[in-house]
């Protein structure tokens, strides 16, 4: 914080109205909330699949291609159930149980499919996951500039549906309810974890995959699982966004989200229960910084700077706390018993 | 000649550890001085130090009354150090003359091997060390590896050489053999410095022992003066019985049954090859064997855990061969593999969450995980076995070597599994958690179980099993009784030899039986 602090005394702003507008914005005013929710329901999905895939030991980074995967399954399934369309109008009781299962199996199959090549050809996910996403963005291009494409100038399609949009939950503001979809998926996925056999089989095979065979874990099938969970949730992040904010497809629509996604676990530093604040304050932190660029007229990417910051500081503390400052000369004349155990 | 080292006042302390405690030690020229210690009680340390792995915190080391900087094990060499590590550094590709000369720059730029294969035929007749200077290094048995170790020493001509558990993985055979050029060596004027924590072999070779405890020097003897029952209470700190006393019972049905398996290992190399076994009830059988006989992918195979290419298990006659890991499990196989920081547990999670590992699946309520239960069977396992934790909350990965053992090794004995397969129970374990492994043992042998225990410790084998089936290059040499066995006769067998064939002494095993303490 002290360091972003001087790069906005290059830009000539204060910084504490710098820091003010940042936060107050997005915690300060309700329409700022209501955007900063909208950013935290796509972020903490992400983040959770990322925890699943995390600690099953599956380094995966396909978000995006989950997200846009996800995004166009959702779309579709939406504009079919526009008036005139093949099936037309259906209640919104029914149709959003289906999206969601839609773009949950639409990110999970095509996460699946990396941890196919995985458990069962050795692959490398890290790779292999990173290049899906752009197989996935150029196919999200070809629906929307090809069949898909609405009348018009923009590769987009044409505005969703109203009655498949999700419900807006706070007056007055962009909130939609994607934000409950996320609180119920991280109540599940900690359920998942702590509460579960399968999840206990899951971190086992994240830890140490050797001790999950002896166990009599099936662990290409755990890996294979724990791929479909995380694309799934992927996939669903791109559905909430479609319905509850963009409420059309288009090209770009992911914007680099499944990659915040992970940032954002890491700073919950894996944990269901974590991601909910964290992707608050990280979406809120997005939103103060679009407010602090048009107000101060600093630009949007120093926000960029301090996340980043936030994240290296999250992560070197790990290594630090390994280690301590010693002063050579300095050892008390009586020691503390030895304890049990020496490093041999 | 006047060579001595001199180790004054060495304090080392680790994070929340203090690994040495103003530690004395003195090596004088010519003689072989054993370094011992519970684990832990800092011996690798000091001689980590001594080869500049590590600085101390304070004190002095003085070569010949000099005081001398060691920050790198370039400089111990420089000084004629050397060290001869548990694991070879050695590049398995390379010749024994590469390896020799690995890391030296004799002439700069250019590689001279004839005349360093030369001068390494010349030291190998010198001191005893038969070895072809061209022989690929990976194809030699283990125990000319360590030559090749010590070679590589001598080649740089040390004076003091740091031998760090040398005979943990050798056959009797081979250590005897170690041991005659470790003599040649103190008649040279060198002086070995054994790290080791077997007391016969101390009594058998050394000239003066150190003991370590907790991180201090509790003594330093002359070996006449001292006995082994001395240096034992010496280094635990109490007196330790460390003869398991088994009782006599009879085994009953077989339980598991082993018929003509044949395994591969990774690299698709048969290392079992068309092996039968037989173990009963409330009968241990001990598997002895140098390391890499084939020992492990036996186990391995037994649980399934390894691609069995032919042959059958049987488990009190059911034929279990083809299962899944976990239907063996529930079948009643329990496994105590010999990694068990990298296999038998999880060393991130809890003492409670190890406790359960291979049962989670028993543990539940519905869909969810039976918690309460689990923690409880936790709390069963630490106070039935002894486990010395904090709390059943505490990482795994932090428990002693011997209180992670006792935790793993009490799982799979509650699991009330029939038959139980054992690899290398107690190594790298000091004398007390030992002792409590061997305990564990027995009682599980008195409950019926049928118990296939893998070791390399002849005496644990000895002092636990009712037979002891000999393995050489995947097969079984021989099987004889434990009660009747003589090292030597199982020396050759580890070693290769077939009992029919072995030199006149040993006799063939059916007719004469030699009768020999350890």
């Amino acid at each position: 914080m002290f360091v972003t602090a001087f790069l906005f005394l290059s830009y000539g702003a204060s910084p504490w109205q710098a820091y003010f507008t940042l936060f107050h914005e997005p915690f300060g005013t309700l329409r700022g909330f209501g955007y900063a929710l909208v950013r935290t329901s796509p972020l903490s999905l992400i983040a959770l699949g990322t925890i699943v895939s995390w600690r099953s030991g599956f380094a995966y980074l396909g978000f995006e291609g989950c997200f846009v995967l996800g995004a166009s399954a959702t779309s579709w399934l939406a504009l079919l159930t526009a008036p005139g369309a093949r099936v037309g109008p259906v209640p919104f009781f029914i149709f959003l149980p289906l999206a969601i299962l839609f773009g949950f199996a639409a990110g999970g199959v095509w996460a699946g499919l990396v941890g196919l090549v995985r458990a069962r050809l050795g692959g490398n996910e890290v790779l292999i996951s990173l290049m899906s996403n752009y197989v996935a963005i150029f196919i999200l291009q070809y629906l929307v500039s090809g069949p898909m494409r609405a009348p018009g100038s923009l590769p987009e399609t044409r505005l969703l549906p109203r009655t498949t949009w999700l419900p807006f939950i706070l007056p007055g503001t962009r909130a939609h309810a994607g934000i409950l979809i996320a609180i119920a998926a991280a109540g599940l996925v900690w359920m998942l974890l702590q509460k579960m056999p399968l999840g206990y089989e899951m971190i086992v095979t994240g830890f140490n995959a050797a001790a999950a065979r002896y166990a009599g874990m099936d662990v290409a099938r755990r890996i294979l699982l724990a791929a479909f969970f995380a694309g799934g949730l992927g996939g669903l992040a791109g559905t909430v966004e479609v319905l509850g904010s963009q409420h059309r497809l288009m090209d770009g629509i992911s914007g680099g989200v499944g990659f915040v996604g992970i940032v954002v676990a890491l700073l919950a530093r894996l944990n269901p229960v974590a991601v909910i604040p964290t992707a608050l304050l990280y979406g809120g932190m997005s939103v103060g910084a679009d407010a602090m660029q048009r107000r101060a007229n600093i630009p949007s990417s120093i926000t960029f700077i301090l996340q980043s910051l936030a994240v290296l500081l999250v992560l070197a503390f790990d290594a630090l706390r390994y280690y301590k400052i010693n002063f050579p000369g300095f050892s008390p004349r009586t020691p503390p018993p030895v304890a049990d155990e020496v490093s041999k | 000649m006047k060579h001595t080292l001199e180790m004054k006042n060495i304090v080392k302390r680790f994070p929340g550890v203090l690994a040495n405690n103003n530690v004395n030690f003195t090596v004088q020229a010519g003689e072989i001085h054993a370094l011992l210690g519970e684990n832990g009680a800092g011996k690798s340390t000091l001689m980590q130090i001594l080869y500049g792995f590590h600085a101390m915190d304070s004190g002095e080391i003085l070569i010949d009354g000099e005081r001398v900087h060691l920050g790198s094990p370039k400089d111990a060499i420089a000084l004629g150090i050397g060290m001869v590590h548990q694991e070879f550094m050695l590049v398995r590709r390379f010749s024994v003359v590469e390896n020799t000369v690995l890391g030296l720059r004799e002439r700069g730029a250019l590689l001279d091997l004839p005349r360093a294969s030369e001068k390494l035929k010349d030291l190998s007749n010198r001191h005893g060390l038969a070895l072809d200077p061209a022989a690929e290094v990976g194809s030699l048995p283990i125990g000319v590896q360590q030559r090749v170790e010590i070679l590589k020493l001598l080649y740089r001509d040390a004076r003091l050489l740091i031998l760090d558990e040398p005979t943990a993985v050798l056959t009797p055979q081979e250590k005897d053999q170690l041991f005659a050029v470790l003599r040649k060596l103190r008649e040279d004027g060198r002086s070995v410095v054994l790290v080791t924590h077997k007391l016969n072999e101390i009594m058998e070779i050394a000239d003066r022992v150190t003991v370590m405890r907790d991180g201090q020097v509790v003594a330093t003897r002359t070996i006449g003066s001292t006995s082994g029952q001395e240096l034992t209470r010496l280094m635990v700190g109490r007196e330790v019985n460390l003869r398991a006393d088994k009782s006599n019972q009879k085994p009953g049905a077989p339980v598991l049954q082993i018929e003509n398996l044949r395994v591969q290992d990774e690299t698709g190399h048969e290392k079992v090859r068309g092996l039968s076994l037989e173990v009963h009830a409330g009968e241990i059988l001990g598997i002895a064997g140098v390391d890499g006989n084939g020992q492990s992918e036996l186990a391995g195979a037994i649980l399934h855990l390894r691609e069995i290419q032919s042959g059958r298990v049987l488990l009190n006659g059911a034929d279990v061969t083809r299962l899944s890991v976990a239907q063996h499990r529930s079948a009643g196989i329990s496994y105590v593999p010999a990694d068990r920081r990298h296999v038998g547990s999880v060393t991130e999670m809890s003492v409670a969450d190890n406790a359960i590992l291979g049962l989670q699946r028993k543990y539940t309520r519905g869909l969810f995980r039976g918690i309460r239960e689990a923690r409880e069977s936790a709390l069963g396992l630490v106070a039935r076995f002894g486990i010395r934790t904090t709390g059943i909350d505490f990482a795994a990965g932090k428990l002693s070597g011997g209180n992670l053992q006792k935790l793993i090794l009490g799982r799979e004995i509650m699991r009330g599994s029939a038959a139980l397969v054992v690899e290398h129970p107690t190594r790298g374990l000091d004398v007390g958690a030992v002792e409590a492994v061997w305990g564990e043992l027995l009682r599980a042998r008195q409950e019926g179980k049928a118990i296939l225990l893998i070791s390399a410790e002849l005496e644990e084998l000895l002092n636990l099993a009712d037979r002891i089936a000999v393995m050489f290059e995947g097969r079984i040499m021989g099987v004889v009784d434990a009660a009747g066995a003589s090292v030597e006769e199982i020396g050759f067998m580890m070693a290769g030899i077939t009992p029919g064939s072995a030199p006149p002494a040993a006799g063939p095993a059916q007719e004469a039986r030699h009768h020999e303490n350890l």
